[in-house]
């Protein structure tokens, strides 16, 4: 029973950060229409920067997470201004079709200068507690892990509340739901859609920070993390912070049973099926709501 | 006919007939290496084109197809030991059979979904693949012993003239036109008749049929490499890539896109070899922001600047007086 | 003359709108602007609340231009639209799309004031505030639709087709309210295709037909109009007759 609900407790624990890397995406998407494929590649941004803080200046990964959304926050205003805002008036389609084939062209940048700076090694932080782990009923949950799962759930309280009691929040939603509508109100639609990417990319670089310290990075690692976000994003449902951390949930525990019975190599392969499989039967996620 | 249109035809003739010569005139591998590289990029982008740029569905998934050929004509030709050309048509024909089993679901995908369904459904085969698969795969040695590029260039060469002619026959009928009617205004050309579900299905067989043929060549020309490889999303984003640096919607386009990426890469590699991708990603990125049409549409805007020009110019000699008051309207 | 709208030409891509559209909206008034289906209403809007900018033409409240403004700079100004079908936003409550129409600074202070006032014209809208507006009947929307628009307290309100898709006895209903908004003081610019209704709220109104004012005055005048005699009394237009 034991090894069972060791792969059930670790699939939760990575769940949760699937969730949280999801939700930056979900939230971009919802919002602008962009499907920023890069966004992986901030996650492995966001990965590095807790890394080198705590490699060069021993600053603790969990402390350096403010510095850490600042650098994203910082990188999210470039890559805004720089490139998306000059896709903001293209049509749905082009909008989706256009940001893909940036975000493409971002990876490759980013993967390259990653691994001429850093090197094509496995990085990860080790520090002084992250051995200590607690055990319950003879499961054994790392501290680091559990720590890192609450930070994620923080996170998406954090956004949920932003986005259902704050004026700036419901704005959002609102221009996700109707954006002429919402301009109709004295809503800018730029500042809405700036505030959004910003937002995601801070989300991502939370999420890769949490990635650094409790497993690993390299700088290959974005397509990986970007196929999880989309992956967790479908399967959660577009618009629902709850669904897309359930959705990380049931991707990380499908990954660990799978890996339990039937091998280590299978346990993407079995995941993405049950995502296709989720898509064809119901495109709209778990707790996504028919969209015209 | 104009004068301009035989100029052209005249050139593609000409074209043809070095290319037809080229490992004769070229003794260097290195060159008909890059060659072949360009060709198959033709073939690939050319097929992902047919589906992505002139249909309008962005298929994420390109590289499973190219993958499927090569593993079957590496398999039936190698361990089974069909005859080379059977084993290409196998391969070319286990794509099409996979792409018709997932394309009726696939299809009723939209837009976002169907993208990253096609790339999960992609990386499913990739990662299958791999682990079924984990051995390098590599030429006996009496195949070694009489490799010759030669023989590989010009399966490259038929290939990609095979699919760029297809392409073309294809996008010129009626079935292009419904096509390019899906890709469009899809409800539209349902209401004229048009069935979008069938005119994708055609549009992905082709290019999974000539994807996998490419596929299938990968696995006659390279000597040794790990049966997963072909499989990689980096095939799909490439053909991507390239197709629209040229012009998607244009059969032209994916050729101009893949000779361009190949020797800008190769260009790129010599001279800043560690950031040659950066450079490269930037360009990429510069090409979707203020050309999107690709290098296709900034040609056409040039010939239109160009041509302005000369017009103005004809009625400046024509009647000096009635240019000295005329406004030249140039560049856009 | 609160606002000023002269010779404006409009476009949507390749296809032009508006032609030479000019009208004028002193304060207080109520005035309409009816014309079939087509015919550039909803436009005309477009271009006065920032949505639609002109090729040509100048659109003035109290002497300033607003053809230079962002849309959500102009709701800040005074004008708040109420857009065709209400498009509220279905996924937030009653309650959220009324504080929404508050967004802009000063009016989110005034915020709880608004609300009060704008529950004294819609009681039906406070029952209701917890509910999605998703849930709320077509009537229902179209309320909630214009008391959101007045949340933002405008001095212009612009109306886009209230009574669409609406049963005579709702449509009725609202027009009372819509009458009551304009004796509070808010100046009401009207669009309609139900010519009627419209001449019942209001003795001045611009014709508009394939994208040109073909017409203003009060009711008899703007019977000489053959889309209006049409509409009005049901005869079937005459060629040779339209603007």
């Amino acid at each position: 029973m034991t090894p069972l609900a060791q792969s059930l407790a670790f699939g939760i624990l990575v769940g949760g950060l699937y969730g949280l890397a999801a939700v930056g995406l979900s939230l971009v998407f919802g919002v602008t229409k962009f499907l920023n494929v890069a966004h992986g590649e901030l996650l492995m941004l966001g990965g590095y920067a807790g890394f080198w803080f705590f490699t060069l200046w021993g600053v603790d990964p969990f402390l350096s997470l403010p510095i850490v959304v600042a650098c994203l926050v910082l990188m999210g205003l470039v890559l805004y201004k720089l490139l998306f805002s000059r896709m903001v008036k293209l049509s749905e389609e082009n909008k989706i079709k256009n940001t893909l084939l940036v975000g493409f062209g971002l990876s490759l940048i980013f993967q390259n200068l990653a691994l001429r700076l850093w090197t094509a090694d496995d990085r990860g932080i080790t520090t002084s507690y992250s051995g200590q782990a607690f055990t319950v009923l003879g499961v054994r949950f790392p501290m680091v892990r559990v720590a890192s799962l609450g930070i994620a759930l923080v996170c998406l309280l954090a956004l949920h509340l932003f986005l259902h009691r704050t004026y700036t929040g419901k704005a959002i939603r609102a221009t996700v739901q109707d954006w002429e509508a919402a301009t109709l109100m004295g809503i800018d639609i730029h500042k809405v859609y700036l505030l959004s990417f910003v937002l995601g990319a801070a989300l991502a670089g939370v999420a890769g920070a949490l990635v650094s310290v409790g497993y690993s990075i390299q700088p290959t690692m974005g397509l990986e993390w970007t196929l999880i976000a989309l992956v967790v994003m479908v399967l959660g449902g577009l618009g629902s912070i709850p669904g897309t951390l359930v959705g990380g949930l049931i991707l990380g525990v499908t990954q660990s049973l799978t890996s339990y019975w039937i091998g280590g190599t299978y346990r993407e392969i079995v995941a993405l099926l049950l995502f296709l499989v989720v898509l064809v039967v119901r495109p709209q996620g778990l707790f996504g709501s028919k969209e015209g | 006919m104009s004068g301009k249109r035989l100029v052209v035809i005249a050139l593609v003739i000409a074209g043809l007939a070095l290319l037809t010569v080229l490992p004769v005139l070229v003794q260097s591998d290195s060159i008909i290496n890059l060659a072949i590289l360009a060709l198959l990029y033709i073939a690939l982008a050319s097929s992902w084109n047919v589906l992505g740029g002139y249909t309008g569905q962005t298929n994420l998934g390109h590289a499973a197809f190219f993958g499927l050929g090569s593993l079957t004509t590496r398999l039936l030709w190698l361990s089974v030991g069909w005859p080379l050309p059977l084993s290409l048509l196998a391969g070319g024909v286990v794509a099409v059979v996979f792409a018709l089993l997932v394309g009726a679901p696939a299809f009723k995908l939209r837009g976002v979904y169907f993208a990253i369904g096609t790339l999960a459904l992609a990386q499913v085969l990739n990662m299958t693949v791999g682990n079924m698969f984990p051995m390098i795969t590599s030429l006996p040695a009496e195949y070694l012993a009489t490799y010759q590029l030669a023989p590989r260039y010009y399966l490259f060469l038929g290939l990609a003239l095979l699919t760029v002619g297809t392409a073309y026959v294809l996008v010129h009928s009626r079935l292009g036109l419904g096509m390019m009617a899906v890709r469009e205004e899809e409800e539209a050309a349902e209401s004229l008749g048009v069935s979008a579900f069938r005119h994708k299905l055609l549009a992905l067989s082709v290019s999974a049929f000539f994807a996998g043929l490419t596929g299938g060549a990968f696995a006659f020309y390279h000597v040794g490499y790990y049966p997963q490889f072909p499989f990689g999303p980096v095939w799909t984003f490439d053909s991507m890539m390239m197709a629209y640096i040229g012009g998607t919607g244009t059969i032209i386009g994916p050729i101009i896109g893949a000779v361009f990426f190949v020797v800008a890469k190769e260009l790129l590699a010599l001279n800043l070899l560690e950031l040659h991708l950066t450079v490269f990603g930037t360009l990429f990125i510069l090409v979707v922001l203020f050309l999107p049409g690709g290098l296709v549409e900034a040609w056409g805007r040039i010939r239109r600047v160009l041509a302005r020009r000369a017009r103005a110019r004809e009625v400046r000699l024509a009647s000096p007086e009635q240019a000295s008051g005329h406004q030249t309207v140039v560049g856009l | 003359m609160m606002l000023v709208v002269e010779g404006v030409d409009a476009c949507y891509k390749d296809l032009q709108a508006l032609w030479g559209v000019s009208l004028q909206i002193g304060e207080g008034e109520l005035v309409a602007l009816v014309g079939p289906n087509g015919a550039g209403k909803t436009s005309t809007l477009k271009v006065i609340s920032g949505l639609l900018k002109p090729i040509a033409g100048n659109v003035l409240l109290d002497g300033r231009s607003l053809v230079k403004e962002p849309a959500h700079r102009i709701v800040e100004l005074g004008i708040s639209q109420v857009p065709e079908g209400g498009r509220v936003f279905t996924g937030l409550t009653v309650l959220e799309n009324l504080e929404l129409g508050a967004f802009g600074a000063k009016a989110r202070k005034a915020k709880d004031e608004s609300l009060r006032w704008v529950y004294g014209i819609f009681p039906r809208l406070e029952e209701r505030k917890k509910q999605r507006a998703g849930t709320l009947s077509g009537g229902e929307r179209q309320m909630l639709a214009i008391g959101r628009a007045l949340m933002s307290k405008p001095r212009l309100l612009l109306l886009d087709e209230p009574s669409f898709g609406l049963a005579p006895l709702l449509v009725e209903q609202i027009f009372q309210m819509i009458t009551e908004i304009n004796r509070q003081g808010v100046t009401v610019l009207l669009v309609e295709q139900n010519v009627r209704a419209a001449l019942e709220l209001t003795n001045r109104a611009y014709v508009i037909e394939n994208g040109r004012i073909v017409g203003e005055g009060s009711g008899e005048a703007l019977l000489s109009f053959e889309s209006v005699r049409s509409a009005y009394l049901g005869c079937a237009p005459s060629p040779g007759l339209a603007g």
